[in-house]
């Protein structure tokens, strides 16, 4: 063994050791930061920010407003993007930091920001379904009240009182309502309808499936059954019943879950193979006379060319619930240890505005909740929505989409109804949904 | 792991034996160190604990210690400390967004379990999948290898057609299977229409008889090819001789690979199993984008049914107590074949 060779091992060994150095001090440098959760660990080993209530406002003075949302489809993007640009305009100091979690009806956004939340690193606002959705929140006393800071005289003049208790679950303000959606329509193909006559019973004699329906997944026949329930028992019993009281509608539950099989033989043969939109564009190209959903199932009529409203298609009330508009409505919130309260509360100001809603929702295809926002702006569908709104005699929450319902709850009618699609047995969905639902 | 640093700590021994032999020739004394022996009084406690460090410093197992306490300590705060703190908040009673409690600790979540229909049926279709599963795709995967094994032209192409699937993402298999089952245009009930087998028809993933039977066909088909490459290997590494031997000895084409190359296959048998039930227990992704998190009865698995109760409902114990229990049926499975190889000496 040469002099050399001898040197050259040790140097080796050397910066062998050297590196396994660093890369202790690496992983204890892991260790240290853990505490921090999944942040950028910029200024990873301050006093772990755990203060919370207080303006923790340290760094956010530049005011970054990190927003999480799950509008990332086309439209919906774009009345994001539309939204955005206002606040921007409104208060140029503030920048956003757009920060998506696509998934639909928000199935990635709450993993996310349940995620951060325990992990107490939350965004500055994110989006959220108000009412009973936010119980969880409001439970672990995350949300801030922003009753004094962003709901003025002005802004709760303007709302209608089904949406103000919406964004006050537990009798204070946690959260902005920007849109409204309506859920009890039955929209139908003009021509496949006049076509068969008004009596639906004989559109079996044409081609088309008399009501496109998916139930591939149990979301879309849980909301037609509250819808159904809705119109047959009307919208105070509903309110009874999602509020444990299911002994007392017993037989209406089952009548309600009778008539589900009912329709369910006029359903289009593919529906447990398909998505609802799938089951919508049956209805655009006259494959379907009728289909039950939320008012955003327009946006793929508007979409479609040579299909337009009125003469093309059409809608009405889900039978039995005229004077009733189904809520679904998207809010944003305000997370108490906020990286930046002044940003937050300058957004959610607003978005409790006449301009902000005035962008955002003739894109979404959706209604604003403050009812003086100008007609111009809003298609004639959009228009009629809103006259219907603003005529609304009860403005009833909805299970599918969170409002009625906390989340393990609807998790559970979700579950029964998952059952329900297998085996279209009252019995064993009506005992599922007293379970899920009594108290 | 252990095997390998207690071979370390081993060779350090003798390596530290070795140099008391060198120093003094008492190292049938010295080595075991603690207790006090008049035999070696004359050197003083100092000496004996300063050369105790040097030795121990000088030893391979401390200085190799670079290269494998960084991962170790990694490994075990992030693989087995995770497993850790999933089996402790299992014994919680945390649900929402608040802090767990960590005050009492009870296996209510277990108790929980065995009384929850919903788990019970999840449980029942996670044990089927598993099985259904991965006997199927081994006896296709060793069909296709043998075909492909059999000196055919094109054996690269057919072998890149058959792996393809498996590249694929459970999410886009899942969707393009949701159209292959579609009652009204799907390809397959298209095919028995097109046959006139109209008793067939079906729908295939709406009919709760067959909804598990038609995940259970799709993943098959995506990961058959996988176990025909493990296959493939395992017959290329046969010698010819024993085709050969076997063909002199008049053996049909059957009873060759019946008697002699298929129980040669056991290791790859063993090793492709275990792959696809770790596969079978993380159905998820496909189940998920077909389904959504409620699927119903008949066709819930255990990992959607922990997803559901975490994330939808906020039940962090009861979530982690069927992760717990999804880990042990991993364990189950790769636990044998753990002990299998090691025994061999693979390991």
């Amino acid at each position: 063994m040469t002099n050399e060779d001898t040197r050259g091992r040790l140097r080796r060994r050397t910066v062998l050791r050297g590196a396994g150095a660093a890369g202790i001090v690496g992983l204890a440098g892991c260790l240290g930061g853990g505490g921090g959760g999944s942040g950028d660990g910029e200024s990873g080993n301050d006093t772990n920010g755990s203060g919370g209530g207080s303006d923790g406002d340290g760094g956010g003075g530049s005011g970054e407003l990190e927003i999480v949302h799950w509008w990332t489809a086309g439209g919906e993007q774009d009345a994001l993007n539309a939204l955005l640009e206002g606040f921007e305009q409104e208060y140029s100091d503030v920048s956003v930091n757009n920060n998506p979690a696509p998934g639909g009806a928000g199935s990635a956004l709450d993993t996310v920001i349940k995620n951060r939340v325990l992990n107490d690193d939350p965004p500055s606002t994110f989006q959220i379904w108000p009412g009973e959705a936010l119980t969880p929140y409001t439970d672990a006393d995350i949300l801030r009240d922003i009753g004094e800071d962003v709901w003025g005289e002005e802004m709760r003049n303007n709302y209608l009182q089904g949406v103000k208790d919406l964004a006050q679950p537990e009798g204070n303000f946690v959260a902005v309502p920007i849109n409204i959606h309506r859920l009890n329509n039955l929209f139908y193909n003009v021509e496949v309808v006049e076509s068969a006559g008004v009596d639906p019973a004989s559109v079996e004699e044409t081609d088309a499936a008399p009501m496109a329906h998916q139930t591939k997944a149990p979301w879309s026949t849980v909301q037609l059954w509250e819808t159904v329930f809705i119109g047959s028992e009307g919208a105070d019993a509903f309110l009874d019943l999602v509020d444990g009281n299911v002994g007392d509608h017993e037989e209406a539950v089952r009548q309600s879950l009778s008539t589900l099989i009912d329709y369910e033989e006029h359903f289009n043969q593919d529906a447990g193979s398909i998505s609802w939109d799938q089951a919508n564009s049956k209805v655009v190209e006259g494959d379907a006379a009728f289909i039950h959903q939320g008012d955003w199932a327009a946006g793929q009529y508007k979409a479609s060319e040579g299909f337009e409203y009125e003469s093309g298609w059409n809608n009405v009330a889900f039978p039995g619930t005229d004077g009733v508009y189904s809520v679904v409505t998207d809010s944003f919130v305000f997370p108490k240890s906020n990286p930046s309260p002044d940003a937050t509360a300058k957004f959610l100001q607003y978005c409790g505005t006449v301009d902000a809603q005035e962008r955002f929702n003739p894109i979404k295809g959706s209604i604003p909740p403050r009812t003086d926002v100008p007609d111009d702006e809003f298609g004639p569908f959009l228009t009629q929505q809103r006259e219907d709104f603003g005529n609304s005699e009860s403005q009833p929450p909805t299970i599918t989409h969170g409002t009625a319902v906390d989340p393990e709850t609807k998790s559970n009618v979700e579950g029964a109804f998952a059952n329900f699609i297998e085996s279209w047995d009252v019995e064993s969905a009506y005992s599922d949904l007293e379970s899920a639902l009594g108290n | 792991m252990l095997r390998l640093i207690r071979s370390l700590v081993e060779r350090a021994r003798r390596e530290r034996q070795q140099g008391g032999h060198r120093q003094d020739g008492e190292d049938r004394v010295r080595t075991d160190g603690g207790t006090v022996d008049p035999a070696v009084g004359s050197r003083s406690r100092g000496e004996r604990a300063a050369a105790t460090v040097r030795t121990a410093t000088e030893g391979e197992f401390l200085r190799s210690a670079v290269f494998w306490l960084p991962p170790l300590l990694l490994t075990g705060l992030f693989v087995y400390g995770a497993i850790g703190w999933n089996v402790v908040i299992s014994l919680t009673d945390w649900n929402g967004l608040g802090d767990p409690e960590y005050a009492s600790f009870d296996v209510e979540m277990y108790a929980r379990m065995l009384s929850d229909a919903t788990f019970l049926a999840a449980a029942r279709n996670t044990v089927a999948l598993l099985v259904a599963f991965t006997v199927v795709t081994l006896l296709l995967g060793l069909f296709l290898a043998i075909l492909v094994d059999r000196g055919i032209r094109f054996e690269g192409v057919f072998r890149t057609v058959y792996l393809l699937p498996m590249s694929l993402s459970f999410v886009v298999t899942a969707i393009f299977w949701a159209w292959v089952y579609n009652f009204e245009n799907g390809l397959l009930n298209e095919l028995f229409r097109a046959v006139g087998a109209n008793f067939l028809v079906q729908g295939w993933i709406s009919d709760p008889q067959f909804k598990l039977a038609a995940v259970v066909f799709a993943l098959v088909w995506q990961f058959s090819g996988y176990a025909m490459v493990v296959y493939l290997a395992g017959l290329q590494s046969i010698p010819t001789d024993q085709f050969e031997a076997a063909r002199v000895d008049g053996a049909g084409t059957v009873k060759l690979y019946l008697r002699v190359i298929i129980p040669q296959l056991r290791a790859s048998t063993t090793s492709a199993a275990v792959v696809l039930m770790v596969f079978a227990l993380k159905a998820f992704d496909f189940l998920f984008v077909l389904f959504g998190t409620n699927l119903g009865k008949s066709v819930d698995i255990l990992a959607v049914m922990m997803y559901r109760e975490a994330f939808g409902s906020g039940n962090w114990a009861y979530g982690s107590a069927i992760a717990t229990v999804l880990f042990l049926m991993a364990l189950s499975v790769i636990g044998p074949y753990l002990y299998y190889q090691y025994r061999r000496g693979d390991l």
